[in-house]
């Protein structure tokens, strides 16, 4: 131990902190200690506490102490989520190294970093490379590039919950894999906010047996105000989004009260929506107010950050594009604009403000329904009792195993037998079978299942060294461009016929605009001239009112620990504590439900039939969120359908869900047992999940990571046109064809694992079971069920003859579009 | 595979509409289809992307099939029977195309069919470009500008509608635009998406599924 204190490295690190009058936190200390001793390991600690320094440290101290181990070139690989991260943390990372006086050289790569700067890299690599899981790829598609990576002493994952979860994650652990392959002394280290399954997260991260692991916990915690901004009145039927402008007047206060406030969003639509409404309850905030979200332009978005750096701005309109990030140190107030989601993500954004150490992090929570205030009170209650939710890892995701081994061929090639052995080591991929990987192998050299090769398709070639290697230049090409498993709709580039780049929208916004009609983005209104290559060219308009565009996605489903919170409050919604003020406020509101309908108990569940001219409705209030209820929506619908042939139209929120039907829906007190049973539940969600097309969605990535879809690239004059084809249009053909595909298989349990949570679903199950089941027949939409209805986004499930459908379509008014 | 007719009469000349994606002129003992997209499903396979090849076969095996029903002295495709670079696919339909000898091949060429005059001499195919007037009736691959002297039969579009109902229900299918002077053929290959926004003014969808045909 005291062998480390005596360390020259730790001695050199000691004394420049001293020099600014700072000594490391403990849990700094014994991340470069351990680092010092050999392990791999995780960080757990707040933002703002200098966790980026536990482990950038602890390299620096280890090369001090031992600069004979160091060759030239890469030492430390630095992984974070975001590209928007790297840039500031590199100006960190450069000033340390510069004061400390080692002759490192800090770099970024990823997707901003100019072609010559990447060229000089290849020539090239620095010290330090702070990049991204895509990336990293990326570098391993090009020629020679295990070269690069011989000597690097850490990898490090900064953010790790961020990706953990996600397939992301899993590229996170393939790279990690790849490096280790070259590099077998490597150290792993993760860097993580508090999650709920900590152990697993860094199981995930090393599974490598001869790693030696720690988990360091920094004692330091972050202090949390929340405050809920109330509305005037409450609306008993809460609109969803309707609160906007009344809502706009308790904003704009806020905002002078504090240095710089950092307002929060759900979606891109929502950002575009409230920066409109407070500059037009407040022009003077025009030039302090800004607006950040994912599909801005680079150029902006960078200026943007360095300007809340300075303080130059009085407020951001922003989304999760600034959830993570390195100190913006003036930011004093968050504001959550709707629904959190979940209880992490509303803590991290809260942590956005008073970033410096013991400082008090603050927060408003200001609701777009007033229904949304059940939310803020069920929160408040997980954060008294830390209860904070889980990250499950992804497993047994072929798409990304698919796009690692093509990667690989188009790199330098691959082996077999040594690649199924590493990827095998991977986490995500610990239950991969042989025949499984021969799939792969197939897959990607003959396209499909092994007894006859597609014809001319030569994708990936065995080569007479054994080597499987891409041989075209142009899949090669394409492959480049496709590295990545952040799927999102056709992007095009929004320009000014005059030049200048504005941001991006989605190729399905536009198709329904004509030339001349106005939109909003970036927070500025444009009259659509003309799209050109994969370019929307735009002038400013001065029309007054404008559509604002909506990014497909964004939806996040509330995590099953807040909606655990959410029917507790419920329960003792009609006694509220003297403190709560969220659910006396609510009062009229639940009120009208209580008098309307009914206000479900903890042991109660609760369902809701209504008729109106619309059709025939069917509300039932699980409170699982919105992924699961999607699953228990198309299971009942399924149920009712085997009484009598129906088609439904599904809506849901985090609350409940809706069926609609244009025929009388066959339930009531007699049978509602058995079709809320638990009997054959498995059974029944399977074949409901085939009819309600939810696989397909679900492919709709898969097939882009796979390389089955292109992907266009926003702005490039080649689009690919001739390669064409919808994600849908492929798992039909597969579906027909192909039947065993694995990816096929990976779409169906995606559903499974990720959706329903087998294990999540059965509980919900056995709680409805147990509870007493109160059918209401409603003359209206209640508090409850107006939320729902309102909501826009629909699937359809159907077990009807297509032909009566139409033939009853027919009859009735219809409508074509 | 279930074969329903519909027949209509434009400009006095009777059509039989089919849910194959063809439509038969009697009078004339022809056969018409649009975009058929041969070699799609090759080019795919030869940029890497996996796309079973039975895709094609199982196009070309619903055609022959039209074929033995209908028993056409004369097949016109307007526009698109090829989709791209000569490939595979395109030496299964030579193949497949020396059965019906007895047949007159006939293509309006369209944007897709970029390959030489040779392959198509080869194949025995006529070509046109860029239309065919044959009577009352202007085969044409796109209907961009229409003469008004002759109904138009054009494909290019891969036309669907899209049938709204209570309840908020959708359903979307693939169709025959008629007007009262031009008609569009839906895609004949499987392996094409719809188009739903593209109906001409005052245009009767014909609509179809695999049992029935639906007047929109």
């Amino acid at each position: 131990m005291s062998g480390f204190k005596n360390s020259e490295g730790y001695k050199i690190i000691e004394n420049w902190m001293a020099k600014d009058g700072h000594e490391p936190f403990s849990f700094q200390f014994k991340t470069w200690q351990r680092y010092h001793n050999g392990y791999s390991g995780m960080v757990v600690a707040p933002t703002g506490f200098g966790k980026t320094f536990s482990v950038f440290l602890a390299v620096v101290i280890d090369y001090m102490n031992n600069p004979k181990q160091y060759k030239k070139g890469l030492k430390l690989i630095w992984v974070s989520p975001l590209r928007s991260l790297a840039k500031d943390l590199a100006k960190a990372m450069n000033e340390a190294v510069d004061s400390i006086g080692l002759d490192w050289t800090v770099e970024v790569r990823n997707g901003d970093t100019p072609q010559k700067d990447r060229r000089r890299q290849e020539r090239l690599m620095p010290d330090v490379l702070l990049t991204t899981p895509e990336t990293m790829h990326l570098l391993f598609s090009q020629k020679n590039n295990s070269r690069w990576f011989k000597n690097v002493k850490c990898v490090a994952v900064d953010e790790w919950h961020e990706l953990l979860g996600s397939k992301r994650g899993v590229l996170t652990e393939l790279l990690i894999a790849r490096i280790l392959a070259l590099s077998p002394k490597l150290r792993i280290w993760g860097i993580t906010a508090t999650i709920g399954n900590l152990e697993q997260a860094k199981e995930v991260l090393i599974p490598y047996k001869k790693n030696k692991t720690t988990t360091i916990r920094a004692k330091e915690k972050k202090k949390i105000d929340i405050v809920s901004v109330l509305p005037d009145e409450v609306e008993v039927l809460p609109w969803a989004g309707h609160l906007g402008k009344t809502m706009a007047s308790k904003i704009v206060p806020i905002i002078y009260e504090n240095e710089t406030t950092l307002i929060f969003t759900n979606t891109r639509n929502q950002s575009e929506l409230w920066y409109q409404i407070i500059l037009d309850h407040d022009p003077d905030l025009a030039g302090q107010i800004a607006i950040h979200h994912g599909s801005i332009d680079k150029v902006s978005r960078n200026w943007i950050e360095e300007n809340i750096s300075l303080g130059n701005l009085k407020t951001v309109v922003c989304t999760s594009s600034l959830d993570l990030g390195v100190d913006f140190k003036p930011v004093d107030c968050v504001i959550q604009i709707g629904s959190p989601k979940g209880i992490a993500r509303f803590m991290q954004r809260a942590g956005r403000s008073g970033h410096s150490p013991y400082e008090r992090s603050k927060i408003y929570f200001v609701p777009t329904n007033s229904i949304q205030l059940l939310e803020a009170s069920a929160i408040k209650e997980a954060v008294k009792t830390n209860a904070i939710e889980s990250r499950e890892p992804m497993v047994l995701t072929y798409d990304v195993m698919v796009q690692f081994l093509v990667t690989l061929a188009v790199g330098e090639g691959f082996k077999a037998e040594n690649t199924f052995k590493m990827i095998k080591q991977v986490h995500a991929f610990h239950y991969i079978t042989e025949e499984d990987f021969n799939w792969a192998i197939n897959f990607i050299t003959q396209g499909g299942n092994t007894l006859n090769a597609y014809e001319e398709f030569h994708k990936v070639v065995l080569g007479d060294d054994n080597l499987y290697k891409v041989k075209s230049r142009r899949i090669s090409m394409l492959h480049r461009m496709n590295i990545g498993v952040i799927v999102s709709d056709a992007m095009l580039m929004v320009k000014f016929m005059s030049g200048g780049y504005i941001g991006m929208v989605e190729e399905y916004f536009i198709t329904k605009l004509k030339p001349g009609m106005s939109f909003i983005l970036g927070g500025r209104v444009l009259e659509l001239i003309m799209v050109k290559d994969m370019s929307v060219l735009v002038k400013r308009s001065k029309a007054k009112k404008a559509i604002t565009p909506s990014w497909m996605g964004g939806r996040l489903p509330l995590t099953s620990y807040l909606s655990h919170f959410l029917r507790l409050k419920l329960n003792d919604a009609l006694q509220p504590g003297t403190r709560e003020k969220e659910l006396k406020f609510l009062h009229p509101l639940l009120a009208r439900q209580d008098k309307t309908s009914h206000i479900p108990k903890a042991n109660e569940f609760l369902i809701e039939l209504l008729e109106t001219k619309d059709g025939f409705h069917l509300f039932m209030y699980p409170f699982e969120g919105r992924l699961v209820h999607e699953v228990i929506a198309a299971l009942i619908a399924y149920r009712l359908g085997k009484i009598k042939p129906l088609t439904f139209t599904i809506a849901m929120n985090d609350y409940g869900f809706e069926l609609l039907s244009d025929q009388p829906i066959p339930l009531d007190e007699s049978n509602v047992k058995s079709i809320l049973s638990r009997h054959n539940l498995i059974e029944d969600v399977t074949a409901s999940i085939n009819a309600a097309e939810m696989a397909s969605r679900k492919f709709r990535d898969i097939a882009v990571v796979a390389g089955l879809v292109v992907q266009s690239q926003p702005g490039s004059r080649k689009n690919n046109k001739s390669l064409q084809s919808s994600s849908g249009l492929i798992f039909r053909v597969l579906d027909e064809n192909e039947p065993n595909n694995l990816l096929l298989r990976q779409a169906y349990t995606e559903v499974f694992n990720q959706q329903l949570e087998e294990v999540r679903m059965q509980a919900a199950f056995k709680r409805i079971e147990k509870s007493e089941i109160i059918i209401k027949r409603a003359k209206s939409f209640t508090p409850l069920s107006f939320p729902i209805k309102v909501d826009r986004l629909r699937s359809t499930i159907s077990n009807e003859d297509i032909g009566k459908r139409i033939a009853r379509i027919q009859e009735q008014v219809f409508k074509l579009d | 595979m279930q074969i329903i007719t519909k027949n209509i009469f434009c400009k006095e000349e009777e059509l039989t509409l089919t849910n194959q994606r063809v439509f038969y002129w009697k009078r004339k003992e022809t056969l018409v289809l649009s975009d058929l997209h041969i070699g799609k499903s090759a080019h795919f396979r030869k940029h890497g992307i996996p796309i079973p090849d039975n895709v094609l076969k199982k196009d070309l095996n619903r055609l022959k099939q039209l074929i033995i029903y209908f028993n056409p002295k004369t097949v016109i495709v307007v526009g698109d029977l090829f989709h791209a670079e000569f490939n595979s696919d395109i030496e299964t339909f030579k193949i497949w195309i020396l059965e019906f000898k007895n047949i007159n091949f006939e293509l309006i060429i369209g944007n897709h069919d970029r390959l030489s005059a040779d392959l198509y001499m080869d194949l025995n195919i006529k070509i046109y470009r860029p239309n065919k007037i044959e009577d009352n009736l202007c085969f044409v691959h796109d209907n961009i500008k229409i003469d008004e002297n002759y109904f138009t039969v054009s494909g290019h579009t891969h036309p669907g509608v899209l049938i709204k109902g209570k309840a908020k229900q959708k359903i979307k299918l693939p169709c025959f635009q008629v007007t009262n002077n031009q008609l569009i053929l839906p895609a004949f290959s499987l392996f094409t998406g719809l188009n739903t926004s593209n109906c001409p003014e005052n245009c009767i969808n014909y609509a179809f599924t695999d049992a029935a045909i639906f007047i929109l």
